[in-house]
């Protein structure tokens, strides 16, 4: 890799991890989401700044291609997250059908409330 | 025995009104008065209005959560008022009030947990026998409900169905969202509670348009069995 590459991509990850962060700041993300991505931001930076250990790992895995053994990782990282993202999908759905039926229950409960009050009072 | 009756309505504008009048008759010629709560599941027309000018008891779900969710709603109410017997009765005039007893009489002799109105069990007693590609469909859920749970439902997507007041505790806590029918089916039986089926008929929808569209039956199929054999490997025994 050309040393004018590595350093646009070096900052190019900075950038991203300072987006990581003001994201954070802003809370936009929660902190506990925030490390999977601060995580990858530093690997990232080692990668670049050291591409040969990158190969090394590679070469004794058995990838024919260091860019094989890179989509791989990245394609078992986005099944794995798209997975997470559909399990909270789920849980937050159910609690969103749950507060609705709450809601409505109290709702008729006030309603039925009010109208014996009315009655009541017109007695 | 207090019943109730739970009547799930998405847009029912052109039917709701028949389905509440006739259980009005029915209540003035019984001397057995039956309870009804219409669960307006969001509806986007004048169902909400409907029921609010004519001062019908129904709960108002204040955004579209489908059918699952509004019966369960349905079963919650049931539990919070303390009713022994809760009867799904869909709001879009297919089925017969008049069968209400028919299916309640196990459950009130103490015969069954659930009681499920059949359209194909007795081919006289139903004029509307539905489509060939609805029938087939419930012969496909029929089989694999036969082979997970070992009992015989000859139409598992039934919306009308008794249950007693135990289930009526197990449904509103956990009521199955997505195919309701076959699988509060399945859960219930894999509990080991007990299921009858009776024969009933039922009328052909009155107007509006039903929710399973006829290419859609497919895919809704594939799923259901799919979620079959995934709650039968899920629900434990509970009772004896």
């Amino acid at each position: 890799m050309q040393l004018s590459l590595r350093i646009a991509l070096i900052v190019i990850t900075l950038i991203y991890l300072l987006l990581i962060l003001r994201a954070v700041k802003h809370k936009k993300l929660k902190i506990s989401l925030s490390i999977f991505w601060v995580f990858t931001g530093f690997i990232l930076i080692v990668a670049i700044a050291i591409p040969h250990a990158i190969e090394a790992i590679s070469d004794f895995l058995g990838f024919t291609l260091t860019t094989n053994m890179l989509f791989c990782i990245t394609i078992f990282i986005s099944f794995y997250l798209i997975f997470q993202l559909m399990v909270q999908l789920t849980k937050v759905a159910k609690q969103n059908v749950n507060l609705i039926q709450e809601i409505s229950r109290l709702k008729k409960r006030v309603d039925d409330i009010e109208e014996e009050k009315n009655n009541n009072k017109s007695e | 025995m207090k019943i109730l009756l739970i009547i799930p309505a998405y847009n029912e504008e052109e039917n709701i009104l028949g389905v509440i009048h006739s259980i009005d008759e029915y209540n003035q010629k019984e001397e057995k008065k039956l309870d009804y709560i219409v669960i307006n599941d969001g509806s986007k027309d004048n169902t909400e209005k409907i029921l609010q000018e004519n001062d019908i008891p129904h709960i108002c779900l204040v955004q579209n959560i489908g059918i699952g969710g509004a019966v369960q709603t349905g079963y919650q109410y049931a539990k919070e008022k303390g009713y022994d017997i809760a009867v799904q009765f869909d709001g879009d005039g297919q089925h017969d009030i008049d069968y209400v007893k028919t299916i309640c009489k196990p459950i009130i002799e103490k015969k069954t947990d659930m009681c499920i109105g059949t359209r194909y069990l007795d081919k006289t007693t139903s004029q509307f026998q539905s489509t060939f590609m609805r029938r087939l469909g419930s012969k496909i859920i029929s089989f694999f409900i036969k082979i997970t749970c070992k009992r015989k439902i000859t139409d598992p997507t039934s919306g009308f169905r008794a249950v007693n007041k135990n289930l009526i505790q197990e449904f509103a806590q956990d009521y199955p969202a997505e195919y309701p029918e076959p699988e509060s089916t399945v859960c219930i039986l894999k509990k080991g509670y007990e299921v009858l089926e009776i024969p009933v008929s039922m009328k052909e929808r009155r107007g509006g348009k039903s929710s399973i569209r006829f290419w859609k039956t497919a895919d809704y199929m594939f799923k259901v069995c799919f979620a079959i054999i995934l709650d039968s490997i899920n629900n434990k025994r509970k009772v004896e």
